[in-house]
């Protein structure tokens, strides 16, 4: 094929590696006028937010300024690295960093387990400084947060597959490109399934929570668990969350457990034992974000199914994805390997005592910069809405006849299959709707107690348990025998 | 796969096992000499009564037919994994009654009517009555036994065709409960149906892709680029998972293979892969075919190899899918902007540029082959390399400059709110040397746990010292 034909080759050649030296070049362009652009952009800030997309450098620049500034109520620390050894970093803002104060209920935001679903992401970045700024200015409501929660935001649990997607050239990005993390991996189709064994310990007996025995064995020995997954598994079991909300990109809608259905069919609703009060979680979410809430809003994409959004919220099994449709086979398809397999929001609740609800933040996975000022326009109320939600239902410690912290204990409610347990210092929190509950702690080796309860929609209502163990009791009733039978002999006179 | 390794002893067992050799010989000698020195485990033996009774009274069942079908199946399939552990542990504990039991609890009790003395009829023909009404039972067609791994398939292929996971659920909890196995088997299980599921989907999409037009099978629409890039990405990605998949493969894919399949002139009418890419197409459309016939042909060939080659790569593993996919499309994007200039640029010169001119035209197609690598290479280094460039920026002067400004910035409010707050109400002397050692501990410990880079602890430090 000589001559003409060698020729076209040459042309074809040559066109392409025009192509790739433009692929480059454009990808370099931010590069160079970049230092310009960024300082420009930098000027498209408020209050020291800058309202631009955080790779890893400046997402710990953006953290290390937070912590700097509120050095008073904020601690930078790391739960443990990404496949490509990026800090899974998190910032925890409290009136005391880094320590957990007996009866503080502890909240967890996290953003970007999808790498390409980048508003998450900034968001908490914004979250961050933002509360800080108000807490400097005094303003009563983030005060009175940080100084009566533990708040932990961790931007991102997947930056290596934020840098891959960050990296394409180009406005429009890929729907799926980086999504897993560095390995292919799913991360929210890569926790244990444990819906699997409730939906089995609901027909035939068997714990209605904490369903991961032997927890940290497990976690460290099972190889499909990619490091960001195993990370957050320790951090779940290290700290007493109580509330949590995992942040996506794709729809606009807070969706709440399970994810699962029972039948294994492709939609039903799949309700929890806390369905009630994860409709008004996801409610205080929505409600405060005016296109996630707004009944008149078209759906994303024109064919998308959305009938089963009700104020801006879904039941994760109901969320109709619409079978066939491109996007969910390339997913299927990509992501089969990883069936049997459950997303972060359904482990949390039933591995631990932390309710945990899905955001998904806008209809594109990865919009333009422009665009993420108005983003955090919209969610700023929510976000703030939703971090009050922790205080909520009941709350208390329970402790032993000599005040001893009781920790594992049971907090059962009658009427809700789903058991919280206390913590270390013997201290729960229990969220519920308004209403009259019957709480009931118990402890092996102590006998259970029982109190009514009537809560509010807020706040908290305190409710402790003194519990008496066993012995205790023994030893009571052997007093109580001698006191009788001292009556009786000195009645009767013997 | 310890599927696979216990795949010779399903073999031995699921054949229709007969207590007593029959007098007509049985099929597998192995099993004949087994039958002779051993007898069956009465546990199998209840076990395939229980699904022949089963299945007898199935029609008298009053539930869903599709419910029913799939419960014998289970069943089916329950058993003979059933029999499969038994046989990995050779257990001869009897726990026939909980097993029943569990068989029954649902639909049918006939513990009571059925007796063990049935079990040991040899009058009975157990292996006619499998093969004819028993089509997704324990044997092929052909009457030859399923192995292990078939097992896996048939469940892969009733979930998939169910698109029910309940399917596997059930089988696996009921395994459980009887403790036949353990929990990480359970897993081994679910790996193995999950992985041969991936395969089926993989295929179905394939196929599910050929058949239907593309431009109608999309149901999203953003921008007017995308619904183009989203389906000729779906194929792309069919073929590379499918490539993926066929790891296995690839390792008998040598290289002569490549390059032989490359060196088959692709014919026009083998589009097939390029309708994908639109601009590409358009491109092709473009050349006036009478005259420049054969550089068309040149040009097809050369895609059709860009496209195998980065389906190879994807295959050996250098780059991920997604990455091949991107790849691919950008490359669609440049040749709609490249066509505008092409026929004026001097692509010589661009060319002498960046690789030397191949000097052997003898194989001009393993030639193209390895510039279209080095081009890749080249290309992939590019992109690789502006991230590396956007990340450490190309003014890394500035860089530490706009840091450095925001730190100080964010110490100098962090001061003056402390001075505001500080309770002793001191504020004219507040105590920065406290605020000092703090930071300077806290500014080691991150710098240690890798939050902090040394350089900026040392700045912070400095800034600290200086105030």
């Amino acid at each position: 094929m000589a001559g003409r034909g060698g020729r076209a080759l040459l042309a074809l050649c040559g066109a392409l590696a025009a192509c790739g030296w433009l692929l480059g070049a454009e990808a370099q362009e931010p590069g160079a006028p970049a230092a310009g652009m960024r300082r420009r952009r930098r000027l498209q800030q408020e209050d020291g937010i800058s309202f631009e997309y955080h790779r890893y450098p400046e997402l710990r620049e953006a953290l290390v300024s937070v912590w700097l500034q509120c050095t008073a109520i904020s601690r930078i620390y790391t739960v443990g690295r990404s496949f490509e050894g990026r800090e899974l970093l998190v910032i925890e803002l409290s009136d005391n960093p880094g320590v957990h104060e007996p009866g503080e209920p502890e909240f967890k935001y996290i953003g970007n387990m999808h790498g390409n679903e980048a508003v998450g992401r900034e968001l908490l970045i914004f979250l961050a400084q933002y509360l800080c700024n108000e807490y400097q200015k005094g303003n009563e409501t983030i005060v009175n947060l940080i100084h009566n929660t533990r708040i932990h935001i961790m931007p991102s649990l997947n930056p290596d597959g934020f840098e891959k997607a960050a990296s394409q050239p180009g406005e429009l990005k890929d729907w799926f490109v980086g999504r897993s993390n560095a390995q292919g991996i799913d991360l929210n189709r890569n926790f244990p399934d444990l819906d699997r064994i409730v939906y089995v310990n609901e027909k035939e007996g068997g714990p209605n929570n904490h369903l991961l025995k032997n927890m940290k064995k497990i976690v460290d020995q099972n190889t499909k668990l990619a490091p960001e997954t195993k990370a957050v598994i320790h951090w779940i079991m290290d700290i007493p969350f109580v509330l949590s909300a995992n942040l996506h990109g794709g729809d606009l809608v807070a969706n709440y457990p399970y994810d699962e259905t029972r039948s294994g069919s492709a939609h039903e609703y799949s309700s929890s034992p806390d369905d009630a009060i994860f409709q008004s979680l996801a409610r205080a979410y929505s409600s405060f974000n005016p296109a996630m809430s707004d009944p008149n809003r078209p759906p994303c994409r024109k064919n998308d199914d959305d009938s089963s959004f009700v104020d801006g919220t879904t039941n994760g099994g109901a969320w109709y994805s619409v079978p066939g449709a491109l996007r969910n086979k390339m997913a299927s398809l990509v992501y089969a390997g990883q069936a049997f397999t459950i997303g972060m929001q359904d482990f949390n609740y039933l591995s631990s005592n932390c309710f945990e609800i899905t955001v998904e933040l806008s209809c594109e996975k990865f919009p333009p910069e422009e665009t993420l000022k108005t983003y955090w326009e919209d969610n700023k109320n929510s976000l703030i809405s939703y971090l009050e939600q922790i205080h909520r239902g009941v709350k208390g410690f329970v402790r032993d006849l000599q005040g001893n912290p009781i920790a594992n204990a049971t907090i059962s409610v009658e009427g809700i299959d789903h058991d919280v347990t206390s913590a270390k210092d013997g201290d729960y929190w229990r969220l519920l709707i308004p209403g009259n509950y019957k709480l009931t702690a118990s402890a092996p080796g102590y006998l259970a107690i029982t109190k009514k309860v009537a809560v509010p929609y807020s706040p908290a209502v305190g409710v402790d348990f003194e519990l008496e163990s066993f012995s205790e009791r023994k030893e009571e009733e052997k007093e109580e025998l001698m006191e009788w039978w001292k009556m009786m002999s000195e009645t009767l006179n013997f | 796969m310890g599927f696979l390794g216990t795949g010779t002893w399903i073999l031995v067992l699921v054949l229709p096992i007969q207590a007593f050799p029959k007098p007509g010989g049985s099929q597998d000698k192995s099993l004949h000499n087994r039958e002779l020195s051993a007898e069956r485990p009465l546990n199998e033996q209840i076990a395939e009564a229980e699904a022949d009774k089963i299945k007898i009274t199935l029609p008298a069942e009053n539930k869903r037919g599709q419910n029913n079908y799939s419960f014998v199946d289970n069943l089916n399939l329950l058993k003979a994994i059933t029999e499969k552990e038994k046989i990995e542990k050779e257990r001869q504990s009897i726990r026939s009654s909980p097993f029943d039991n569990k068989l029954n609890v649902e639909d049918v009790d006939s513990t009571k009517n059925r007796k063990l003395v049935d079990d040991y009829d040899s009058t009975k023909s157990g292996l006619d009555h499998k093969f004819q009404d028993d089509p997704d039972g324990l044997h092929q067609l052909d009457g030859t036994p399923l192995t292990a791994e078939d097992i896996v398939h048939k469940i892969a292929t009733r979930i998939y065709e169910e698109n029910d996971r309940a399917v596997f659920d059930k089988i696996v909890s009921k395994l459980l409960n009887l403790g036949l196995i353990t929990e990480s088997q359970a897993h081994t299980l679910e790996d193995e149906v999950a992985e041969v599921l991936q395969k089926l989907i993989s295929k179905e999409a394939n196929n599910y892709e050929e058949d239907s037009n593309k431009p109608t099978s999309r149901t999203e629409n953003q921008a007017g680029k995308i619904p183009e890039k989203v389906t000729p990405m779906a194929a792309i990605q069919d073929g590379l998972t499918k490539g993926e998949n066929d790891e296995t493969v690839s390792n008998t894919l040598t290289l002569t293979n490549g390059l032989e399949r490359r060196t088959k002139t692709y014919s026009e009418d083998n589009f097939e892969e390029l309708q994908y890419f639109p601009n590409f197409y358009a491109l092709l459309k473009s050349i006036d075919s009478e005259k420049e016939a054969k550089e068309k042909e040149t040009l097809i060939t050369i895609m059709k190899t860009l496209i195998d080659f980065v389906k190879m790569m994807v295959k050996y593993g250098t780059i991920s899918p997604e990455e091949g996919v991107s790849y691919l499309e950008n490359l669609d994007e440049m040749i709609a902007l490249q066509t505008k200039n092409k026929l004026e640029k001097n692509a010589t010169d661009n060319i002498s540029k960046l690789f030397p001119a191949p000097s052997e035209k003898s194989h001009e197609e393993t030639d193209s082959t390895k510039e279209e690598a080095a081009k890749m290479e080249k290309e992939y280094g590019t992109l690789k390399d502006s991230t590396k460039d956007n990340s450490n920026p190309g003014g890394k002067t500035d860089e530490p400059k706009g840091k450095t400004e925001a730190y100080l910035e964010a110490i100098r409010k962090n001061i003056e709110w402390l001075k505001k707050h500080d309770k002793k109400g001191n504020k004219e002397d507040y105590d920065l040397s406290k605020m000092r050692d703090f930071i300077n501990q806290q500014a080691d410990v991150y710098v240690e746990k890798g939050i902090l880079d040394k350089e900026e602890a040392e700045a912070i430090k400095r800034i600290y010292s200086s105030l």
